[in-house]
């Protein structure tokens, strides 16, 4: 009888497992997610001594997490930009699973913000007191702004579910909705362009930590424009490896190869573009800014170990330029294994950055006197992302299940059963 | 908030640390807690998650070591934590050059933390506790701070405040007078409190032998130190920060 | 944040900073509420069969779309870009489908399409309905054979009241089976009059003033259309069950809903109907 109901909500003409088996797909992502539960109830309960953040490291693993997941779910804005405002109609395979993952990745940052401060109860008051000159005030007005945009987006998503969508008025406003769909696609842009910049600002304005302290352009420093940048060209690759890897746990096409290709080929021009970049700011730090404040760049990398020379080289040579070329030739994209090989290193690449620019910013030391000190978060840090990672993973099954994440999906299945 | 009494002068407070003289024995640091109604650590508490306004490191000078204790440096160049914090819950006090901290609009995010180059800042990882009577020995004139908050030294604002009434109660006028619980505990009297704006104060504080720390990065801090060893200016300098002459 | 809060501060950063925030609020709750009240008046004046046609043609694959002249041939490849609604078509108005092949094809033998009965003595939509004119100038409307194999003997279709306006390509019924539900679209615009007596008709529709039946198919295009809906019918079924249910020389069986699972019965009708 569950399956019946179960059935009801599915979409016609494609196929989905049995109620018993997704229960059974879902269980490991709800303990984990009853575990994480737990740690964020500890965390709020007792204070966040839980965690080993400590005077030094004042930002930990869910900073870092926090930033890398915002990148990768840049992919919602900059589908929604391609699609409705560059008009690139083959991303109209994707967007819906690029704003439900886009959801995923700023309401699970939004929600482990509010673990991380000490006082989440006092959010409003970066609102209703903000210091417009501090880079956290615009982070924080433009993530909840756009938060609310991609909210709205899942809206039209959501309707459409067979069920919901028999409704006439659900029917109607998720029609003019999607009307209005490039509004959102704008706003969406601009905010996700000031909010992802300004996570670079976050580090690049820090006059009191010479590892982080950029050059800029009028009160942007250079880690702003890098930011946004780097979150445009893996924005495309994430979304491209999150539905390769939806199609291999499904174990059906969801995407027609062009799709795979446009987002593949956008991805890696952008890509190149932010290595060379990349590239002239290291060198006008190496060079210019860190000596000047006192700091010559080498003295960074004398620790070794974790943070040793290797992580330049493998943020940017490695995870930047290997991915882009593995992108940008026709030949290697045109084979799936190299195109999604590509993206991966790209997602891991932007990852590294976002951890060198948290972690070993940190890690530094500033005062001569004091050493590099280590970090290794504790189980319920680990436990508290496990928590945003279990509900993404949840809310994604849930929204493949039951709404039409993949438009092409039944065409596909249609094909494949004419050969 | 500074009140309005009679006439007071703006002033530029500051701090002179004769590092020569300074033997490493922490009372200052012991003032400073009792004087700021900051808990005793906690069973779990480590060097790195206590609260500490101020904190003592010892130098490695390769000969005699030497000790120099480190505080809010309160840096009147575009203060690296005011421009950072998100709702104004830092405010550098034209009064008094004293950089504040609000506790009760301090949202805990840190950011502030990162930002200061000194490590001068802490943070409440848990709620404060006073073991049974102690709370008896809390200063009145300074808040009490919640889990979650930042805090830093404040060049003890509460008793500039006290000196502020005396001065407006008895009529007086000119720079309020006061002394910080560090300084006057300074067994060694190596701690010494006054105004910039005191021109012999302010030789005192730019003379040949003063410095102040990480001064390549213009934040313009306002706790100089005086040692005539060289080797101990050396181990205070930051990575290749050019030798002054 | 706002003047009369302390902290404000008058000066252009500031200003441009919460003026910009403001004016994204300003404009996304406003979008949304332009988006709430356009649906509320949509509702209210019965824009939704519309608004649900235009939504379901959108979910069609371009296979599913193709052209009825694709169908016969003339324009191999085109899909359609009018929803289906060959009355604003000027390409389907130059090729059109003369009266006099209509006519005689009206008079022609009955085809069949794999054992579907397709009388050419009525025009078919595609949503597998028929229109014939009856007596008295009025319209009767039915479901072809492909439907009524869909309906079953257990299957009921709920019918329109009379007085209720039908447009084309808006839905008109509703058929149930064993906890399906699909949605047929109506073939005219008219005013129901009421049920059909008896016969393979549902209702007798008084057409609207100027209706035509351009948008119709009817003779050899139609049989090539119900060619093309049984394969599209294999192979959503085929993708289903994994296996081709329709051999060469094959004919569709009586009662699908009887031979076919319930998922895969859904499916079908979605297909047919055109409710996917």
């Amino acid at each position: 009888m569950v399956d019946r109901i179960d059935e009801a909500w599915i979409a016609r003409g494609v196929r989905r497992a049995p109620f018993g088996r997704f229960l059974l797909w879902a269980a490991p992502w709800a303990a984990l997610l009853a575990l994480g539960a737990y740690a964020i109830f500890l965390c709020l309960r007792d204070g966040l001594f839980h965690t080993n953040m400590d005077n030094r490291y004042v930002f930990g693993l869910w900073i870092f997490l926090d930033l890398a997941v915002i990148a990768l779910g840049a992919g919602a804005f900059f589908t929604g930009f391609l699609l409705y405002v560059l008009r690139k109609t083959e991303l109209r395979a994707v967007i819906n699973s690029a704003v439900v993952i886009g959801l995923v990745c700023y309401s699970g940052a939004v929600l482990i913000l509010a673990v991380d401060v000490g006082q989440p109860l006092r959010a409003w008051f970066t609102f209703y007191h903000p210091n417009v000159h501090s880079m956290l005030t615009e982070v924080t007005f433009c993530i909840t702004c756009y938060l609310t945009v991609l909210l709205i987006e899942y809206v039209p998503v959501l309707l459409k579910n067979r069920r919901l969508k028999m409704k006439p008025s659900m029917l109607v406003f998720e029609y003019n909705l999607h009307k209005v769909m490039v509004v959102f696609a704008l706003i969406g842009t601009l905010l996700s362009f000031f909010h992802q910049g300004s996570l670079g600002g976050l580090f690049g304005v820090l006059r009191g930590r010479p590892f982080a302290f950029r050059e800029g352009l009028l009160i942007w420093p250079s880690t702003f424009f890098l930011f946004v940048l780097s979150a445009m060209a893996v924005g495309p690759s994430f979304v491209a490896v999150t539905t390769w890897m939806a199609e291999k746990i499904t174990r059906r096409r969801l995407v027609k190869d062009e799709v795979y290709q446009t987002l593949g080929r956008i991805s890696g021009k952008l890509l190149l573009a932010y290595v060379f970049f990349k590239s002239l700011d290291t060198l006008l730090w190496i060079n210019q800014t860190a000596p000047e404040r006192g700091f010559p760049a080498h003295r960074f990398y004398e620790y070794g170990g974790a943070f040793g020379t290797w992580i330049l080289f493998t943020e940017i040579a490695l995870l930047g330029l290997v991915p882009a070329l593995l992108l940008l030739k026709p030949e290697w994209r045109a084979r799936r294994g190299l195109l999604i090989a590509g993206a991966a290193l790209a997602c891991l690449g932007v990852t590294l950055n976002r951890f060198v620019f948290t972690i070993q910013t940190l890690a530094l030391p500033t005062l001569p006197f004091d050493r590099l000190l280590l970090y290794w978060p504790s189980w319920q840090e680990f436990a508290a992302f496990g928590f945003v990672l279990a509900y993404g993973m949840l809310v994604y099954s849930f929204s493949y299940r039951y709404l039409k994440l993949f438009p092409q999906e039944r065409e596909l299945a249609m094909n494949e059963a004419k050969r | 908030m500074r009140k309005q009494g009679a006439e007071t002068r703006a002033a530029r407070y500051a701090m002179l640390i004769d590092l020569d003289r300074c033997n490493g024995c922490g009372a200052c640091m012991v003032a400073c807690a009792v004087e700021n109604n900051v808990p005793p650590p906690q069973p779990a508490a480590t060097p790195r998650t206590g609260l500490n306004w101020l904190r003592v490191f010892r130098l490695n000078t390769g000969g005699r070591d030497a000790f120099i204790p480190v505080m809010c440096m309160q840096c009147e160049d575009e203060t690296p934590c005011q421009s950072v914090c998100p709702q104004k819950a830092v405010e550098l006090d034209p009064a008094t050059g004293i950089v504040g901290q609000i506790p009760e609009r301090c949202l805990g995010c840190r950011y502030c933390m990162a930002a200061c180059p000194y490590q001068a800042r802490v943070f409440n990882w848990r709620d404060p506790q006073w073991p049974a009577g102690m709370e008896r020995a809390l200063n009145p004139r300074v808040s009490v701070r919640q889990r979650g908050t930042v805090e830093k030294c404040n060049f003890c604002h509460g008793r500039w405040q006290a000196a502020l009434e005396k001065a407006a109660h008895d009529g007086g006028s000119g720079p309020v007078h006061y002394t910080p619980a560090c300084a006057e505990a300074c067994p060694a009297q190596a701690i010494r409190f006054g105004d910039l704006n005191d021109p012999e104060f302010a030789a005192a504080c730019r003379s040949g032998e003063t410095f102040r720390l990480l001064e390549s990065l213009g934040t313009g801090p306002k706790v100089f130190y005086r040692t005539s060893r060289e080797e101990v200016r050396e181990a205070t300098r930051g990575f290749g920060e050019v030798k002054r002459g | 944040m706002f003047p009369w809060v302390y902290g404000f501060e008058w000066h252009p950063g500031y200003l441009v900073f919460l003026g910009v925030f403001f004016t994204v609020a300003v404009v996304v709750a406003g979008t949304v509420l332009a988006a709430l009240w356009r649906s509320f008046t949509a509702v209210r004046k019965k824009h939704d069969g519309r608004i649900y046609w235009h939504t379901a043609f959108e979910e069609l694959t371009p296979e599913e779309r193709r052209c009825r002249h694709a169908l016969t041939g003339e324009l191999p490849g085109r899909c359609c870009d009018q929803e289906f609604d060959c009355r604003g078509c000027r390409m389907h108005a130059r090729l059109l489908y003369s009266e006099e092949a209509g006519a005689q094809a009206a008079v022609a033998e009955p085809a069949e399409v794999c054992g579907i009965s397709m009388p050419l003595d009525r025009y078919y939509h595609r949503g597998h309905t028929w229109v014939r004119e009856g007596e008295d100038g009025m319209l009767l409307v039915g479901l072809d054979d492909l439907g009524r194999r869909l309906l079953g003997s257990d299957g009921a279709v709920e019918l329109p009241p009379p007085g209720t306006e039908l447009r084309v390509n808006e839905p008109a019924f509703r058929l149930r089976r064993n906890g399906v539900e699909a949605r047929i679209l109506s073939p005219v615009d008219g005013t129901v009059e009421g049920p059909a007596a008896g016969g393979e008709a549902l209702v007798r529709v008084r057409p609207a003033a100027g209706f035509r039946t351009v948008h119709l198919l009817r003779g050899g295009e139609a049989a090539a259309w119900m060619w093309l809906e049984l394969d599209r019918l294999q192979m959503a079924l085929a993708a289903s069950c994994g296996a081709s249910t329709l051999a060469d020389g094959g004919v569709v069986a009586g009662d699908l809903g009887r031979c076919l699972p319930k998922r895969d019965f859904d499916t079908a009708c979605g297909l047919a109907f055109l409710d996917v």
